[in-house]
């Protein structure tokens, strides 16, 4: 078994492992996931067909740590005391926890570093939320992550400020594979959030394919956030995670602002009884973005609640999907959840779908509900503002931030904020 | 500055190719106080909205201007700001817009650039008026008209009145929905703002509301065009015999759009 394996490894598993001097559990969980990635076929989604799209994964992004771009640079200087990472492709910009963390046994770290310094932590866990087997992004990001971000707290610790992970692919990053895993244990709180730039214009062909893996024992409170920028070029697949256990709790702000070919996915596993979680999406289409993004709630725990806000905005000759998807499985008693979903569109080339799905095998439910509307923005709306003086790009600018406004609200880290509403203001004034 | 001047004449207007205003003419200076009056259907509020600028009405011929531009001719945005204001029947809501941020945003535009009104003058103003007109000061906080009962919605456009200080102000039906105390309420806040630097146009059904704001001129409009016109004593005609005895006097059998004389 083991020659067979080695016989159909990627020589780029072998390069990592030797890069990273890796231990064996983790060489055979590489060479696992990349068998898994060859046996997959490229994948027909209902509304995105893969199959045209080229896998090309042929290097390995250099090791050199460069010079981060302005956005970056800027983040780093508003962070400097918080606690946080900042990754580019896989090599360490930078890195700060603060004494306090440090002192009750908060762990923050690169991934690479925390394999050797808490290899039991990342074996236990790696892998547990994400299986590289599910699907062939996963499996990719399971064969070669370069990298990525380890948080660990411990029990009943409360982390009171938010923790950070920047991350920058670089234009010779052959495409990022950052690997994110959050372990909260039992009773413990804090705030996780990512933001990721990928170059203005990656090469076509290449694949950024990013996972985070989130585990929340019981009585956890996580609050998840991650923003992106997908830009055109390369296909950008993310597959986010959180696997929720009794009485635990993870939030999700998810967020893409770009014209990049996407294919995303945000689920919470309700395993634990009365367990909950609340996810937000926002989306700003433009140029010729296609996008096909899915945020899904699985229930397998008894009284488990959750909810799903999506709100997209298109223009440009977008192309966009947005899919809720709550399934509540047999067993989980006494679940409720609610799903909104709702597009907006700019402008008469533009395309968005809201799907909302509703998958239900047990007979005991609270509720269950969804609403979805794809729509241009009401005129009568624009015409009572601007009979007011306003003009018809600020009645417009008024109304579309009247949707969004709420999920950037809900971001944590105020200068992930300032960004995203800059970004938004900035794609409204074209 | 020179006192308003709405001019409109001869004006048509069609919903989806059906004509509803045949031909209106009527002047408005600053100072003065029309009201049209006139029974359901008979092309009041089609009317308002066209002059205003609404995506659904067409202007199909005549002429509008204000101090002698040419509104038809303007966005809906230019128009306000070159002083029109229409108090709607019908204000649309607009979720997660604050009321407060709203009425900032539009005193701003009709300032205009580099004159924006301090943020504490702007909230101390909005204080003020809305107590004057009986509003409670969390509305300033709430979405934009959302869950606003009809009596709320009707004072909030008054309140946008008097906080944009428009030269000509239209309020339509302004006066449906409310009761006697917001009535008294709305009639106050109008009657603040009776003075030479604006103009006022009141549509309204009833006499009621004529009761507490003194007309100047009376306008009874019916098929489209303003069938007969003259001071608060036309009003008190009404009153007394009713739409029916003028339309008798008229020879009008039916008085809305679509039936002719």
């Amino acid at each position: 078994m083991a020659e067979q394996s080695i016989a159909t490894a990627s020589p780029l598993v072998k390069a990592l492992v030797a890069r990273n001097r890796e231990p064996q559990w983790l060489q055979s969980f590489r060479e696992d996931a990349w068998q898994a990635y060859e046996k997959f076929p490229s994948p027909k989604l209902e509304k995105t067909d893969l199959r045209n799209r080229t896998w090309d994964v042929t290097a390995l992004s250099s090791e050199a740590v460069g010079k981060p771009r302005t956005e970056v640079a800027q983040f780093l200087e508003a962070a400097k005391d918080e606690p946080f990472l900042c990754l580019r492709d896989g090599a360490v910009v930078a890195v700060h926890v603060p004494a306090d963390l440090a002192e009750q046994g908060v762990i923050l770290t690169d991934l690479n570093t925390a394999v050797q310094q808490h290899e039991e932590l990342v074996r236990k866990h790696l892998g547990t939320v994400v299986a590289a087997e599910a699907d062939k992004w996963s499996a990719l990001n399971g064969a070669l992550w370069e990298n990525g971000i380890f948080v660990y707290v411990p029990r009943n610790v409360q982390v009171q400020r938010p923790i950070q992970f920047v991350y920058e692919e670089s234009p010779a990053g052959k495409g990022g594979r950052p690997r994110c895993l959050v372990v909260a244990e039992e009773g413990s709180r804090l705030a996780f959030a990512e933001i990721s730039f990928v170059p203005e214009e990656g090469a076509t062909g290449g694949i950024h394919s990013a996972v985070t893996e989130i585990v929340a024992q019981p009585l956890a409170h996580v609050d998840a956030c991650a923003l992106t920028n997908f830009r055109k070029g390369p296909t950008n697949f993310v597959t986010r995670r959180a696997k929720i256990l009794n009485d635990a709790r993870v939030d999700w702000v998810v967020g893409d602002i770009g014209d990049g070919f996407t294919v995303g996915l945000v689920e919470s596993l309700l395993e634990g009884s009365a367990s909950q979680s609340h996810t937000r999406v926002l989306g700003f289409g433009y140029g010729r973005q296609r996008l096909e993004l899915t945020a899904s709630m699985e229930h397998r725990g008894r009284s488990s609640e959750s909810d799903i806000v999506m709100h997209g905005v298109v223009r440009g000759r977008a192309n966009s999907v947005y899919r809720s998807s709550t399934h509540i499985q047999r067993g989980a008693a006494d679940a409720a959840s609610e799903q909104h979903d709702r597009m907006l569109l700019l402008n008469e080339k533009t395309r968005a779908d809201a799907i909302p799905m509703l998958l239900i095998d047990e007979n005991n439910v609270r509720r269950c509900g969804h609403a979805a509307s794809v729509g241009k923005i009401d005129e009568v709306q624009v015409y009572y503002l601007m009979s007011r003086g306003i003009s018809k790009k600020q009645a417009t600018k008024m109304i579309v931030w009247s949707y969004l406004a709420p999920t950037v609200d809900a971001i944590v880290v105020p200068a992930f904020r300032e960004f995203v509403a800059a970004r938004i203001n900035k794609e409204l004034e074209q | 500055m020179s006192v308003p001047h709405l001019s409109i004449q001869d004006l048509h207007v069609a919903v989806e190719d059906k004509e509803i205003v045949k031909g209106l003419s009527l002047d408005i200076k600053g100072g003065e106080i029309h009201a049209v009056m006139g029974p359901n259907g008979t092309g009041k509020s089609t009317f308002s909205s066209a002059l205003m600028g609404h995506p659904a009405y067409t202007v199909t011929s005549g002429s509008a201007t204000l101090d002698g531009q040419d509104l038809l001719q303007m966005s809906v945005d230019e128009r306000a700001r070159a002083g029109l204001f229409l108090a709607m029947q019908y204000p649309a809501e607009v979720s997660g817009v604050s009321n407060a941020n709203f009425l900032r945003t539009a005193l701003n535009s009709l300032r205009g650039e580099g004159n924006e009104v301090p943020v504490i003058k702007f909230h101390r103003d909005l204080q003020a008026k809305m107590k004057e007109l009986n509003i409670d000061s969390v509305f300033a906080d709430r979405y934009l008209n959302e869950g606003f009962s009809g009596g709320e919605k009707k004072r909030n456009e008054i309140l946008q009145m008097a906080m944009l200080e428009p030269r000509i102000a239209i309020l339509d039906e302004i006066d449906s929905g409310l009761d006697i105390d917001a009535l008294k309420v709305v009639s106050d806040a109008v009657n603040q703002l009776r003075r030479p630097e604006t103009g006022f146009l009141i549509i309204t059904h009833y006499q009621r509301l004529l009761q507490y704001i003194e007309p100047d001129f009376v306008h009874v409009m019916m098929q489209g065009r303003i069938v007969m016109s003259g001071d608060k004593k036309l009003a008190e005609h009404l009153e007394a015999n009713g739409y029916d005895g003028l339309k008798a006097e008229l020879g009008i059998v039916d008085e809305t759009v679509g039936a002719e004389a």
